[in-house]
Parts: structure tokens; sequence; C-alpha cells
């Protein structure tokens, strides 16, 4: 009996442990400047853009992720075809390895290669511009997106498809007035799972886009561009913004109660 | 067993702590632009003396930020002279203790084959002329860059050429060595080892426009240990060291 306690008590411990050295590191973040500095820095004309970019690049990604993680994440949920264990490895990789090798990846494949030059005259130029943003995003959150649909799906007990299909719905309908309205927590927990993570892309960006200033400035960048200016203020603030929207996004994901 | 894992745990949190405690016997604050030269001296350094010698590379403004916001620092080893010289009005370094070391020299790295055919600083306004240049308020090079730029007076023109604005030097010589730009302003000394891999080119910039730069070391006034900063500071300007400099493709300044 009293082993089993101080079992319990020494793992609760550490627990308590990491999280109070967590909700310090956390809270220095708050404390260190005063707010009428965070309130100037905020209204900035540099973190105005940052702020803007951030959201308008993120939506997007988080738009182009969803469409790709949905069919990707039913597939490899309900579907048995040749190569699947191939292709789940190579498409949860980019969870494994860091953004700077992502990064370098995509600055290869979208420089001067044939596809890179075929996308260029499409007008789809993603080397120091803003669609370059995009596509570092769109790489960097698509595992998790597919990761938690796939999951998603698999909860979803097949039985209640095939009963849809014995009363007269195809596949795609199925798929479409069953499964996706089910599915509607996981959908709702990848979207923002998926925007924090675009929104917190910087490796990616910073060598696929060049990390300019005022020019594909996005949050990150902005932190990580005023500590080599030595603006602490500024990269406090942004900072506090990133923060912010990732303690948003883990607040609605832990209420939509999905496993990953 | 629970007991021992208690211990365990401890022992290991106690141990992390205690190894913090004892790091480094001498700080050093250096351009990250100067690794090569700096990270064999050190080594060196901490042979011959038997101390630990802890090197923090950083751009010029983020090491002299974190000077600023009282990190401790022994021996401060900026990518250009302006940062020194405010730390020595700001108190920070000791006067007397300024040496400048070597010339950084900047130049223009092209890719291998000189796609756009750059042949000296005036091409960098050439329309279609991609330019890659570090940010003008980060890395010590961008500064000059755009120094170098405005005294010639192409400065609004070359804007137009400019593609990326880069926060780190490491950035240039990626986009240049994979043909992302086709010139890009960059120390010499950074672009020694690719160009003798054959990676890129390097055209120098005429006399008229190049600013060349000194990096100088001093002793932080608040060093912990001034005697051992003191020695490390005239070692990295002796004239061993000085040998180093030249094999990492630093120009002595005495010269």
């Amino acid at each position: 009996m009293q082993k089993v306690n101080i079992f319990k008590i020494s793992l609760t411990a550490v627990t308590f442990f990491i999280t109070l050295l967590l909700v310090l590191a956390i809270g220095s973040l708050f404390v260190v400047p005063s707010l009428e500095d965070i309130r100037q820095n905020i209204w900035n004309a540099e973190m105005r853009y940052s702020l803007k970019l951030s959201l308008v690049t993120g939506l997007i990604s988080t738009v182009l992720v969803m469409l790709f993680a949905l069919p990707v994440g039913y597939a490899l949920s309900r579907f048995h075809f040749w190569g699947k264990g191939f292709v789940k490895t190579i498409i949860d990789m980019p969870i494994a390895f860091p953004e700077l090798v992502l990064g370098l990846c995509l600055l290869l494949l979208f420089g001067n290669t044939p596809v890179g030059k075929l996308l260029s005259a499409l007008g789809l130029t993603f080397v120091f511009t803003k669609k370059g943003i995009v596509a570092a995003q769109f790489f960097t959150a698509l595992p998790y997106a597919i990761r938690i649909m796939k999951s998603t799906f698999d909860y979803i007990n097949p039985r209640i498809e095939f009963v849809s299909r014995s009363l007269g719905y195809s596949m795609a309908e199925t798929f479409k007035n069953i499964s996706l309205p089910l599915a509607k927590n996981g959908i709702l927990a990848s979207t923002v799972i998926s925007f924090a993570r675009c929104i917190g892309t910087f490796g990616t960006v910073l060598i696929l886009a060049g990390g300019s200033y005022m020019k594909t400035e996005i949050l990150p960048i902005t932190l990580y561009l005023n500590i080599s200016y030595g603006n602490m203020g500024m990269a406090l603030t942004s900072g506090i913004v990133l923060m912010v929207v990732s303690f948003i996004a883990i607040f609605i994901f832990e209420k939509t109660e999905v496993g990953l | 067993m629970m007991k021992r894992l208690l211990v365990i745990v401890v022992a290991v949190v106690c141990f992390s702590w205690a190894s913090v405690g004892f790091a480094g016997d001498l700080m050093i604050f250096s351009g990250a632009g100067l690794i090569k030269p700096i990270e064999e001296m050190r080594a060196n350094f901490a042979n011959h003396h038997k101390v630990i010698v802890d090197v923090h590379y950083g751009s010029s403004g983020e090491i002299f930020a974190a000077v600023a916001a009282g990190q401790p620092c022994d021996v401060l080893i900026p990518g250009a002279e302006k940062y020194t010289e405010d730390a020595l009005k700001n108190g920070w370094v000791i006067g007397d203790t300024i040496r400048t070391v070597v010339l950084h020299v900047p130049l223009i790295a092209v890719p291998k084959g000189n796609p756009a055919n750059v042949k000296g600083f005036m091409d960098l306004v050439r329309p279609g002329v991609r330019v890659a240049i570090g940010d003008p308020k980060a890395p010590a090079i961008g500064r000059v860059a755009r120094k170098m730029l405005k005294k010639a007076g192409i400065w609004d023109q070359a804007t137009k050429n400019i593609t990326v604005y880069a926060p780190t030097v490491n950035q240039l010589l990626i986009y240049v060595a994979l043909k992302q730009v086709d010139a890009a302003i960059i120390w010499g000394d950074l672009v020694t080892w690719a160009e003798g891999k054959g990676k890129l080119e390097v055209i120098p910039i005429e006399k008229q426009y190049n600013i060349i730069k000194t990096i100088p070391t001093a002793v932080c006034t608040k060093a912990a240990n001034k005697n051992l900063a003191h020695k490390f500071n005239e070692y990295i300007a002796s004239d061993e060291g000085l040998r180093i400099w030249e094999k990492w493709g630093f120009e002595p300044c005495k010269k």
C-alpha cells in the first residue's frame, strides 16, 4: 500500500515540477516587458505588417492543408492500396526532421530544377516570395493535419458507412453526408493545429522565402530579426503574440477531444 | 525501487544544475562569421591554459545587445569596429585592451560560371541581376553593403535588384551556391572555403566603392576573470593568433 503511494507521489511530483518550470518559462515572457512597451510595439509598422502577413499566409496555408489532409487522411484510414506503408512513412517524415532541412529541400526543388522552372512559368515562384511562405507553411503543417484526420476517421465505425451504402448512397455521397459530419470535431482540431503550426513555421520560411525585413517577414521572423537587431522589446512582443495564438489553438484542440 | 528512482531523478537534476554552475572559465562573444579562426584559437588556448572557454556566436547586433543586456561576457569580438567603439562609449569594454586584429574585406560572390556576368560593383544595378545582401540591421556585412551602395549613389537602383535581405550571413552563401541569386555582397573570408571547393567565384569590389572594416577584440569591463580575459585577448592579436586568422582567409592589419 505504502509503495503505491510513494510511486504515485513521486510521479505526480515530477509532473508538477515540469509544469512549474514551463509556467515559469512562459510567464517570464510576459513579466519582462512593460505593458506600455508591448502596446507601442504592437502598433509599430513592422509588427502590423508581420501580423497581417502571418494571418493572411496562415489562413491560405490552412485552407490548402485541409483540402489535402481530408482526402489523404480518409484514404490512409479506409483503403488498402499498394505502397501504403511507404506513403505513410514519407508523409510523416517532415514531422521528424528539422524545419531547416525541409526548407533546404524545398529551396532545392523550387530552385533551378525542371519542376521549379515549370512552376515559375505558371507564375508560381516560391523562392524569396510571399507564395514561398505559403508553400513552406503548407509542407510543414500538412503531416500534422493528415495524422489527425487519419486518426479521426479511424475512430468512426466503418459499419455506419456500410449501412449508408446499403441504403443507396454511393461511396462519395457517404463521405460527404455521413463521414464528414461525423468527423466534425476532428476537422476542427486539425484546422486549428494546422493554423497554429503555419503561424509558427520558422526555419522552412527562413530558407525558402528568405526572411527579408518587411518583405517576407512573418511573426517568427520578426522575433528572430529583432533578436539580431538587439531590439528585445519587439522580439518579446512577437513572442507573446505567437504564444497567445498557440494557447488559443491548444485550448480549442483540447475541447474537441481527439487523439493524435 | 521507487526510492531509488527518486534518488536518481534528484541526482540528475542536481547534477545538471551543478554543471551549469561550473560551466566555463572564460566567456567569449564573437561575430558568427569569425567562427573558423576563433574556434581554432579557443581550442589552442583551452589546451594550453587547461581552462574551459565558451564562445557564443551571433550576429554582431545580437552579441552587442547581449552585452547591453548585461549577459556575462569576458572578451567581445564583433564583426566590425563600430560595435566595439559603441561599447567603449557605454563603458562596457576597457579602452586600452582594444586591439584591431584583421581586415574584413567585402567582395562580390557569384555562382560558378558567373551566369549574370558580373564584373564589378556597378554591375549590381544592371537590370535583371538578382542580388542578395545581408539585412542592413542584423549582420555587420548587411550594414556595410548598404553603406557601400549608398556611397556609390546607387542604393535606390540597387534595391530594385535585391531579391533578399538575409538575416544571417550563412543564407547568403547558400543562395549563391544554389544559384538562387546572381551576386551577393559578402565578407571575403567567408567565401575562401566555398571558393576553394569550386562552388562559387569571387569578384573584387573596386577600391573607390569598397569599405574595408577591421575586426577588433577587447576585454569587457565586467569580465569575471580579468587576468585570463587579458591573456585570451592578447593571444587573439599575437603572431601565433594572426597565423591562424591568415589560414582562414583573413588579412592581418599590420601588413
